[in-house]
């Protein structure tokens, strides 16, 4: 595995999807994020670790302007997606958020039908020009979120119908429906059993093929299993940022060290 | 990061009795060493039996070792230092294993020679050479419980002595052979031992670059010089 991991890191070093330099994310007067930089990669899952209430789920919702619906919530620095600045005033946030699509820790299906679910954003953004071209993406978005299989036959049942894993999955499709470049997970899998968690991982390493994937998770193993960079986030401060396979055998930080091996919490 | 302990103390405390098993093994090692060396220079039967009799217990730790590093492997999913932890007290239990059974050899070779002809001052030789290497594994040991990769680099340099020692004997040995063909078989055993006391010397280098890799995350990358010529034609006397 770690071979595997090795060359994907080798052959994708250079394409560089997200860059953030001197972020600082302030609640109110809480300082929540300190002066973060990092290069996230192209096609290849990027995971942040750290204790609760270090930032790494604030610092994830900053990479596609989630903050902004938060009014207290002030970001500084600069973000930049293949090297625009995603806080410029000419973004617009929903264009963005259809380019960097977000799964959240609990599966939030709509209380609609399967399909509408992932026909949702394609059909705000009007990405389908008539009904076979929407039912092609939703098939299309299912396959890729490995839900057709157990879906094809009862598509227009509750979303809400589905098993928590399934709901999970459904909610990926429909992340994946608009066609996003880079997919944040903000603990994509911390309300699924073992099995449903297995299977979300598989779905993680494969979609890394063709997107680059953010993970928030608190689960160490997780990150060190899907991963192949890991960010270490502690008191709003990125205190380590390496290959996974570094960071859970050789970290250079202390910190990281004690965290990782469970010493503090 | 030693001086932290885990969240979960029964984590420190399986990391902490599996460690104390090396540590008995090791003392059990050096003592087999001690003993052997001993009986051989004072003809000792007596202690040459225990010697051998003792290697059971030696064996019965290592076994003991494996099985909690497996179910410390199993149920704690050490990472980084603590998996670096475990990796070397498989390498170390399965080192020290191996002294003991040089150790029981030599012990056994000892049986045998009290019925020849005593071979001049060679026991002494032999017990310098087996002084040397249990001082080795008293600092690798040291070094290991410490943390201490500094020492640890000091004890894999002092393998060249034992080197040194085991071709000076070797050629001795070439020598008694070649004067007196009587002494071959006397000289075959000797020869046995010093090659089983030079064996231990690699496995004690072996835990001590095991430290090194446990405190700094990485293997020594330099050449260590050796000085055992035997093999190149240096100490066949001719």
């Amino acid at each position: 595995m770690n071979m595997m991991q090795d060359a994907k890191a080798a052959a994708m070093e250079n394409a560089l999807k997200i860059s953030a330099r001197g972020v600082d994310v302030f609640y109110g007067d809480t300082h929540a994020i300190k002066g973060v930089d990092v290069e996230i990669a192209d096609k290849m899952v990027t995971a942040f670790i750290g204790p609760s209430g270090c930032g790494k789920s604030t610092f994830l919702r900053c990479l596609n302007r989630m903050n902004d619906t938060i009014d207290i919530c002030r970001v500084t620095g600069q973000i930049q997606l293949d090297g625009e600045d995603i806080y410029e005033a000419r973004v617009d946030p929903v264009q963005l958020r259809a380019k960097v699509g977000m799964v959240f820790q609990k599966p939030n299906p709509f209380p609609k039908s399967i399909y509408d679910n992932v026909a949702y954003g394609p059909r705000i953004h009007g990405l389908a020009r008539d009904k076979a071209e929407l039912d092609g993406i939703v098939e299309k978005s299912l396959r890729r979120a490995a839900l057709w299989e157990e879906a094809k036959d009862r598509l227009n049942e509750p979303g809400t119908g589905l098993s928590g894993g399934q709901q999970q999955r459904l909610c990926i499709a429909r992340a994946i429906a608009t066609g996003p470049e880079v997919l944040l997970m903000d603990e994509p899998c911390s309300a699924l059993d073992p099995i449903a968690t297995a299977q979300v991982e598989q779905l993680i390493d494969e979609l890394s093929s063709r997107f680059c994937v953010v993970i928030v998770t608190h689960s160490m193993a997780q990150a060190s299993r899907v991963s192949q960079k890991t960010a270490f986030f502690h008191l709003g401060e990125l205190v380590e940022f390496d290959d996974t396979d570094r960071i859970f055998t050789n970290p250079s930080d202390q910190r990281t060290e004690s965290y990782i091996t469970g010493r503090i919490g | 990061m030693e001086n932290q302990s885990h969240i979960l103390r029964a984590f420190d405390r399986d990391l902490e009795s599996i460690q104390a098993k090396i540590m008995k093994m090791g003392g059990l090692v050096e003592a087999a060493i001690a003993q052997a060396a001993t009986a051989l220079e004072t003809q000792d039967a007596d202690l040459a039996q225990a010697v051998r009799a003792g290697d059971k217990a030696i064996d019965a730790l290592e076994h003991q070792v494996n099985e909690d590093a497996a179910r410390i492997l199993a149920l704690r999913q050490p990472i980084a230092g603590d998996l670096r932890t475990v990796l070397t007290v498989f390498h170390l239990s399965g080192s020290l294993e191996r002294m003991g059974d040089y150790a029981k050899n030599i012990a056994k070779r000892t049986g045998v020679l009290m019925a020849m002809a005593p071979i001049n001052g060679s026991a002494k030789s032999l017990r310098r050479m087996a002084r040397q290497v249990e001082l080795m594994l008293k600092d690798a040991l040291d070094a290991y419980i410490q943390r201490d990769a500094d020492l640890a680099a000091d004890v894999r340099a002092r393998d060249l002595e034992v080197d040194q020692m085991y071709s000076a004997l070797f050629r001795e040995y070439l020598t008694f052979m070649m004067e007196d063909p009587r002494n071959i078989t006397a000289c075959m055993h000797l020869h046995f031992i010093a090659k089983n006391i030079e064996r231990m010397g690699d496995h004690v280098t072996t835990i001590a670059e095991e430290v090194i890799y446990l405190v700094d995350g990485a293997y020594p990358d330099d050449d260590r010089e050796k000085g055992d010529q035997t093999t190149q034609g240096g100490a066949n006397g001719g």
